[in-house]
């Protein structure tokens, strides 16, 4: 099976599935498709992906798909070589992890992510307006979400959601997304995440169980954190003042 | 395998497993968890699903899920009376269903049933409506039906990804339009009205699920006479 991923390293969702693919032996071609340069918005791209967002993966030159969570189930079930607990075999199990990635989607990923861009990576890096006002309907979820994930997904044995020993694609998938937090300004990040001891414990053994994989697709984010650490050192950032 | 089912039947991923359930005859007790009651919040129910939402799952009196699509997968793999064309074992035509239903959740659902409620169902548990909130959503439930119509349903088959048979995405999906009865008829009218394919595709979908599409969505048609009493008498 001839693999291409659409991505950009920049994306969440992206390095996830970058991630497992390396872990998991899968051969691939890396086609990098830059947001910030709103190459996503190409009329090339729209035949990938209509939605014209990433990522998006194409098999064998025909079959096209999109959506994270679609790809990362499609690749755990058609590549023989990966182990069962990324996605298990086992329905229970399955419908658990499951769960966690719809759960995801208006959650962790819609406080994040609409966080992080519309206070951060927007303005700062795409050169788009700030939007303050959905920067702060996004803070707001996303800090309903932590404590869901400190206190429900995380059980207190395992040391991965639902309290399994070894990471699913559901881990790759949030701690990815935590990890856009990095480019914020370092003050509110530590404020936002310092409570959740359990979810800082977690992030550690998801990166350990990931190397040197996790670091290597990561790199990207902490470039960008180095730049937007420059940025507003020599100008000013409304980022503080949402509340 | 002894099912029970935590739904409130005005909410649309509760209809979606309701029907599906009936669809393909699998047994269940439904319990009914009334929203504009509160009845969520109960600590009863938060022992079933702790982010207090529904629908929730319960199997043989130990196994809890939640999350509509979850529990639509799990039931069409777990019964094997369940025909293929629901949830598919090729994993080519299930990658697809997978990424319609993802697509879901940011899309026609946030659209959908924000519109709805901050502009219409508040009201019934006693919160104010938002018609800013509810403008925001009506832009994401407008781009999302233009999606539907042009993404998702193709020219050939009834259903979506151009499927001659209907899968869990047309049940989530479908369920959730259905949900903008609620609206004014000038509003559903004015945001349906663009899209032809949408339209046929819903009475398709409508129509391979009788008699239990009717049956299970009763209870809107009821709230829909019930909002324009409320709003009549103020």
């Amino acid at each position: 099976m001839k693999l291409k991923l659409f991505v950009d390293r920049l994306s969440q969702p992206c390095r996830a599935i970058l991630i497992f693919c390396k872990l998991n032996g899968i051969e691939f071609e890396e086609v990098t498709i830059d947001f910030c340069k709103r190459e996503n918005l190409s009329p090339e791209y729209q035949k990938i992906n209509p939605m014209q967002l990433v990522p998006a993966i194409e098999v064998d030159g025909e079959f096209k798909l999109f959506e994270s969570h679609a790809i990362l189930r499609f690749l755990a079930c058609a590549f023989p070589g990966v182990a069962d607990h990324w996605y298990p075999a086992d329905l229970f199990e399955r419908a658990q992890i499951d769960s966690v990635l719809d759960w995801h989607h208006s959650n962790l990923r819609h406080g994040t992510t609409g966080f992080v861009f519309n206070s951060t990576v927007g303005p700062l890096l795409a050169g788009l307006p700030p939007n303050l006002e959905a920067a702060a309907e996004a803070r707001k979820v996303l800090l309903a979400s932590l404590p869901k994930v400190e206190s429900f997904w995380l059980k207190s044995d395992g040391h991965f959601l639902l309290g399994r020993s070894q990471p699913s694609i559901a881990d790759l998938i949030l701690v990815c997304e935590i990890m856009q937090l990095e480019v914020l300004d370092e003050k509110v990040r530590k404020q936002i995440l310092d409570p959740y001891k359990k979810i800082g414990k977690w992030i550690d053994d998801t990166r350990n169980a990931t190397q040197p994989y996790f670091d290597e697709f990561h790199a990207v984010l902490f470039r960008a954190k180095e730049k937007l650490i420059k940025i507003r050192s020599t100008g000013s950032s409304d980022e503080t003042k949402i509340k | 395998m002894k099912l029970k089912l935590f739904v409130d039947r005005l909410s649309q991923p509760c209809r979606a497993i309701l029907i599906f359930c009936k669809m393909n005859k699998i047994e269940f007790v439904e319990v009914r968890i009334e929203l504009s009651k509160g009845e969520q919040l109960s600590p009863e129910f938060k022992e079933i699903n702790p982010m207090q939402k529904v629908p929730a799952m319960k199997v043989d009196e130990r196994f809890r899920l939640f999350e509509s699509h979850a529990i639509l997968r799990f039931l069409a793999g777990a019964f094997p009376g369940v025909a293929d064309h629901w949830y598919p074992a090729d994993l080519f035509k299930r990658a697809e269903i997978d990424s319609v239903l993802d697509w879901h959740h940011a899309n026609l659902r946030h659209g959908s049933a924000g519109l709805v409620f901050h502009s219409k169902l508040a009201r019934l548990s006693g919160r104010p409506l938002d018609l800013r909130a509810a403008a925001d959503c009506e832009k994401v439930l407008s781009a999302s039906l233009a999606k539907i119509e042009s993404v998702w349903l193709k020219e050939e088959g009834q259903f979506l990804l151009g499927n001659s048979k209907p899968s869990i995405a047309d049940l989530s999906l479908v369920c959730e339009t259905m949900q903008l009865e609620a609206l004014d008829e000038k509003d559903r009218k004015r945001l349906l009205d663009p899209h032809e394919k949408v339209r046929k595709w819903m009475d398709d979908t409508r129509n391979a699920m009788q008699p239990y599409f009717g049956e299970i969505h009763g209870v809107l048609f009821q709230l829909k006479d019930k909002l324009k009493e409320m709003e009549s008498d103020e």
